[in-house]
């Protein structure tokens, strides 16, 4: 008995079950996994902004590879943590098709130690970005004119070229096959990848958004009307995050002061918009800044 | 030694509470389903609490509905549905001791089963009530017999379904659907014979769930205030197009 399952473990690793994967070294940015899956894209100030706010909130750190945006969940968080918001050189092994990286040494670097021409570069250059504004404007708005949004759903977009990736979260399974189909026969759109997250809807992620919606609706109505809201309240296994757009600082503030006391909530990431704030962000561009959020690249 | 004899007596109340305990969640998990007639000369069976405000649903024949447009209580309010068991409304006429438990059983098992598959897209179904959930409470409504024993015929019958808020009972949206979708079908009792109405029988039923989940699309239809409001106010966090040039 113990022979046969001697052969049989030397049988797995011969044919690759228990092999390793072999250790690879690539160029990263450590990001949070919030801003890694809704802002994928370049590396703009603003992401760097969000991706250390919602770090420094208690979000996962994970790494971005920049080759081919892939996010990996990686064994040693304690080893990018502190690195949040920086570009690195990471070494480990990387199993794709989880998601996940088993980490065995990083290193800080910049930008401009990314030789030219490398296609970890991608990520950096806003003009691997440049599209036909009128392609996006076209997904904008039939993504918006979804039916079964909630202030509960919050579906994103990212547009490489013809390439769309879509990103975010939902409370209902066919919105996630909706937007897929909404936007697969644009004319313009050549691929789309479906990156958004389905939520579960167990009680007690149901009492916190309830909870949510109630005190956000008590003293900032004015953002909600019969069939949505400005606001989006993404609820994930007991973590809140603030989506959307309001017009002042202090009505952000406010929506998140008043989330933070949802009972049963751990974690409140205040990723709203302050949309005046933005147009004058887009003039001064201070780095780091929440309102950069959503500037232009 | 009388504390030990006084223990033991103590443990065996324990256990005599426990099992008559045991014994009554067993009798209330199953509760006897009940089957209702519709009282003669009714318009409606009386299976909501409140008819009021029923009205033609724009683009569905022989169906009467009603959906809340309060901003507070409306469909949008809600993300999920518990679907409750289905139930039976005889017609006025009807001779109540000929519907069998099996063909009972087997018309609103199958029905359930179809909501659940047509509604879930909308409101995913869930176990329990609770915030933001909806409680979907229907009806098979004017079931007769068919000329044969144990068959039943579902030729004028008529669906009544109503959405709850989940804790509260508050009425939500109504439908009554008329559409004779079951003429000429009739259940049976398992002969081979029955099979093939059987099988329009339970096209009717799914045709039944999918009207009803037609009525929530039609309610959940962005007005073209809030469809305006939903396109300005929508932006995404990715990346933001610059024009090709």
């Amino acid at each position: 008995m113990k022979n046969a399952l001697l052969s049989f473990v030397a049988l797995m690793s011969t044919s690759g079950m228990f092999a390793a994967q072999p250790a690879e070294t690539f160029h990263a940015y450590a990001d949070s996994d919030i801003c890694a899956r809704l802002m994928l894209g370049p590396i703009t100030e603003s992401r760097v902004g969000c991706s250390l706010s919602t770090v420094k909130d208690g979000a996962n750190p994970v790494l971005i590879r920049l080759q081919n945006n892939l996010v990996l969940d990686v064994n040693k968080k304690k080893m990018i943590d502190p690195l949040v918001g920086q570009f690195l050189l990471a070494t480990g092994e990387v199993k794709a098709k989880n998601g996940t990286m088993k980490l065995a040494e990083v290193s800080p670097q910049q930008a401009k130690d990314i030789p030219a021409g490398d296609p970890a570069r991608k990520l950096l250059d806003a003009r691997t970005y440049k599209t036909d504004a009128k392609l996006h404007e076209k997904i904008r708005h039939e993504l918006a004119m979804m039916p079964y949004i909630s202030e509960f759903d919050f579906i994103s977009f990212s547009l490489m070229g013809s390439d769309l990736i879509l990103t975010g979260w939902t409370v209902r399974d066919t919105n996630r096959s909706e937007a897929y189909n909404r936007v697969k026969n644009i004319e313009g759109v050549t691929s789309v990848v479906n990156n958004i997250d389905v939520l579960p809807l167990g009680s007690n992620d149901m009492q916190i958004r309830a909870g949510a919606r109630a005190q956000l609706q008590q003293s900032l109505s004015r953002y909600f009307w019969g069939s949505g809201s400005d606001i989006k309240i993404v609820v994930k296994n007991g973590d809140i995050i603030l989506l959307g757009s309001v017009s002042t600082k202090a009505d952000s503030d406010i929506a998140f002061i008043k989330c933070n006391s949802v009972q049963g909530a751990f974690h409140v990431f205040n990723l709203l918009r302050v949309v005046n704030q933005v147009k004058s962000a887009e003039k001064t561009q201070r780095p780091g800044s929440k309102t950069n959020v959503h500037k232009n690249t | 030694m009388s504390t030990k004899i006084l223990e033991f007596t103590f443990t065996g109340a324990n256990v005599a509470v426990a099992l008559l305990i045991f014994t009554m969640a067993g009798c209330s998990r199953a509760p006897k389903p009940t089957v209702k007639k519709i009282p003669a000369n009714a318009e409606f069976s009386g299976f909501f609490k409140s008819y009021a405000n029923l009205k033609p649903v724009e683009g569905m024949d022989g169906a009467l509905g009603y959906a809340a447009t309060d901003a507070q209580k409306n469909l949008h309010k809600y993300i999920a549905c518990v679907i409750d068991p289905v139930e039976v409304y005889l017609a006025s006429n009807a001779d109540d001791a000929k519907l069998t438990e099996s063909t009972r059983s087997a018309a609103t098992e199958y029905f359930r089963a179809a909501l659940v598959k047509s509604v879930s897209g909308a409101y995913p179904v869930v176990e329990q009530a609770g915030p933001l959930v909806l409680r979907l409470r229907s009806a098979v409504v004017g079931v007769d017999f068919g000329g044969e024993a144990d068959t039943v015929n579902i030729g004028k019958v008529r669906i009544e379904m109503e959405l709850l808020n989940s804790e509260t009972g508050e009425q939500i949206a109504t439908l009554v659907d008329k559409e004779s979708l079951g003429d000429g079908t009739e259940i049976g009792s398992g002969n081979p014979a029955r099979q093939e109405k059987w099988a329009a029988a339970r096209r009717a039923f799914d045709g039944w769930a999918d009207r009803v989940r037609d009525f929530l699309n039609a309610s959940n239809e962005l007005s073209a205030e809030d469809a305006d409001r939903a396109d300005k106010s929508y932006q995404p966090y990715g990346a933001v197009a610059v024009a090709a040039k």
